[in-house]
């Protein structure tokens, strides 16, 4: 069974990697100490932290993007060339295609995170470019598990990135949400209406990440306890992550394929 | 050897009136650029609220209110000219900076920017403006914003030329307790300006006072106080038996 997975996960990551992927990230990070660079010109004090935080950030979105689009373009490339039918004529339980894609996107986010580490550590020391790395690490893979949920269920990548960018944009703005339904509750007039939409926002707070489950660029102006921050991040991610993969599974157990 | 020069009225007329009608016009062409200029000018917008950026900012708060403090830094340079900052709004501008103290507090930029760029105004309500957020922010952090109130104090003394309110701010640095980690020039500074300003016994004063408590510990301060005591000493005795008339 084991020997299976890992064979199944070598094939996808052996899909995954490829010469255009290392020249994205490598034009990815000049972009972004490009960008460092002009804003260190403009910066009057704490240069050095403006600058590690904005390449840090640049990264952390850009990264995303990729690792988004790569998990969802891979998988949606199982579907148009049947490969899932081809895979279950094979003796593979289901569980070990989310298994082998769990593996495969663990060591695309490692991939993705190494440079960054490397970046990191040169502009604000080790200990920062390690919290960094582990952190961005986890929120990476936070979205690319949510990446798979989405392209497992909606099977076009458009719509896959979207749905994922927005959960993504919504776990990053709960504050801003939550701010917005408190002030709405004091100005709405207790009609139905506005008690719904409450409800409804209340409830999609629930179901997605908090701001907790992502790297704090604010670690790189001092004054943090970079340990206890990974910690509290490694469980909500951990949380969150059980969740998705769960989600994958039921998704994928009631998919009907035609052979 | 000196040549000798003809006088103007000698020259020939034409010459003469061409020579004041371009001068008319040069200065006409440079008062109608001078208002061009300003008229390029695009004031600053309205900054929105300190908790909409800080939820905007995605949990990068500190990032995005340096990045907010670039901006601004940024905005008396447009379309590749530099502009005067006295046609800067100073209300939008300190709305600017206090939401940006508040998008992220412990960032020193805002108040770096209030005291050595946005005093070089040439305006002095506007000084007076700009060095009131400085003394009503100084208060967010003593620790962190102390250089600000004293390059104020100096601002005031020498470029508002406003005694009273140099004296304020300086005072308000020495009031500081002792858990604000001051350099010792900083906490003396009300004294030496009530020097400068012949305030010789409010000055033995407040020396006298800061010998015998324990706000000062180092023996090379100590010593540069007693000094400064005598000095001060010297000179109360000496306007009394000299009066200045």
């Amino acid at each position: 069974m084991t020997k299976q997975t890992i064979a199944l996960f070598r094939y996808l990551m052996l899909g995954i990697i490829s010469r255009r992927l290392f020249v994205l990230v490598a034009v990815l990070l000049l972009a972004a100490v490009l960008g460092g660079s002009f804003l260190q010109e403009l910066a009057i004090i704490n240069g050095d932290a403006i600058v590690s935080a904005f390449i840090a950030d640049a990264l952390r979105y850009s990264m995303a993007l990729l690792a988004l689009l790569v998990v969802a373009s891979a998988v949606a490339e199982d579907y148009e060339s049947s490969q899932f039918e081809r895979l279950l004529t094979m003796p593979l339980a289901r569980w070990q295609y989310i298994a082998a894609q769990f593996l495969a996107i663990t060591s695309l986010c490692l991939l993705l995170v190494l440079p960054v580490l490397l970046l990191v550590s040169l502009y604000s020391g080790p200990a920062i470019g390690f919290y960094w790395a582990a952190a961005l690490w986890m929120e990476l893979l936070l979205i690319s598990l949510l990446g798979l949920l989405a392209i497992l269920s909606l099977e076009k990548v458009p719509l896959a990135v979207f749905f994922t960018l927005a959960i993504y944009l919504l776990a990053k703005l709960s504050g801003l949400i939550s701010l917005m339904l408190a002030e709405s509750v004091r100005l709405s007039d207790g009609s139905v209406a506005s008690r719904t939409m409450e409800m409804i926002f209340g409830a999609i707070l629930y179901v997605i990440p908090d701001a907790g489950s992502f790297a704090e660029s604010d670690v790189f102006f001092g004054g943090f306890d970079l340990l206890a921050r990974l910690g509290d991040q490694l469980l909500s991610v951990t949380v969150y992550a059980l969740f998705l993969l769960a989600v994958c599974l039921v998704d994928f157990y009631r998919k009907e394929f035609s052979f | 050897m000196r040549r000798s020069e003809r006088p103007m009225l000698s020259l020939p007329r034409p010459l003469l009136l061409a020579f004041l009608l371009l001068l008319l016009a040069q200065v006409a062409h440079h008062h109608l650029d001078r208002e061009r200029y300003e008229s390029v000018y695009r004031g600053l917008g309205r900054p929105f609220s300190a908790t909409l950026y800080r939820g905007l900012a995605m949990g990068s708060e500190q990032l995005l209110g340096y990045l907010l403090a670039i901006r601004l830094q940024l905005h008396d340079n447009q379309v590749g000219r530099h502009f005067r900052y006295s046609l800067i709004d100073y209300s939008l501008l300190i709305d600017w900076l206090d939401q940006i103290s508040d998008t992220s507090p412990g960032t020193e930029y805002p108040m770096l920017l209030a005291s050595r760029v946005y005093t070089s105004t040439g305006n002095r309500e506007q000084l007076r403006q700009i060095l009131g957020f400085i003394e009503r922010r100084f208060d967010d952090d003593p620790q962190l914003h102390w250089r600000r109130l004293a390059e104020s104090s100096v601002v005031a003394k020498h470029k508002l030329g406003d005694l009273d309110l140099a004296l304020r701010l300086a005072r308000k640095l020495s009031q500081q307790p002792t858990s604000v980690d001051l350099p010792h020039w900083a906490r003396d500074l009300e004294f030496l300006l009530l020097a400068e300003l012949n305030e010789l016994e409010s000055a033995i004063a407040i020396v006298q006072a800061l010998l015998t408590t324990e706000a000062v510990n180092d023996p090379d301060e100590r010593r540069f106080l007693q000094g400064k005591l005598s000095d001060l000493q010297q000179r109360l005795s000496e306007s009394r038996q000299f009066p200045v008339k």
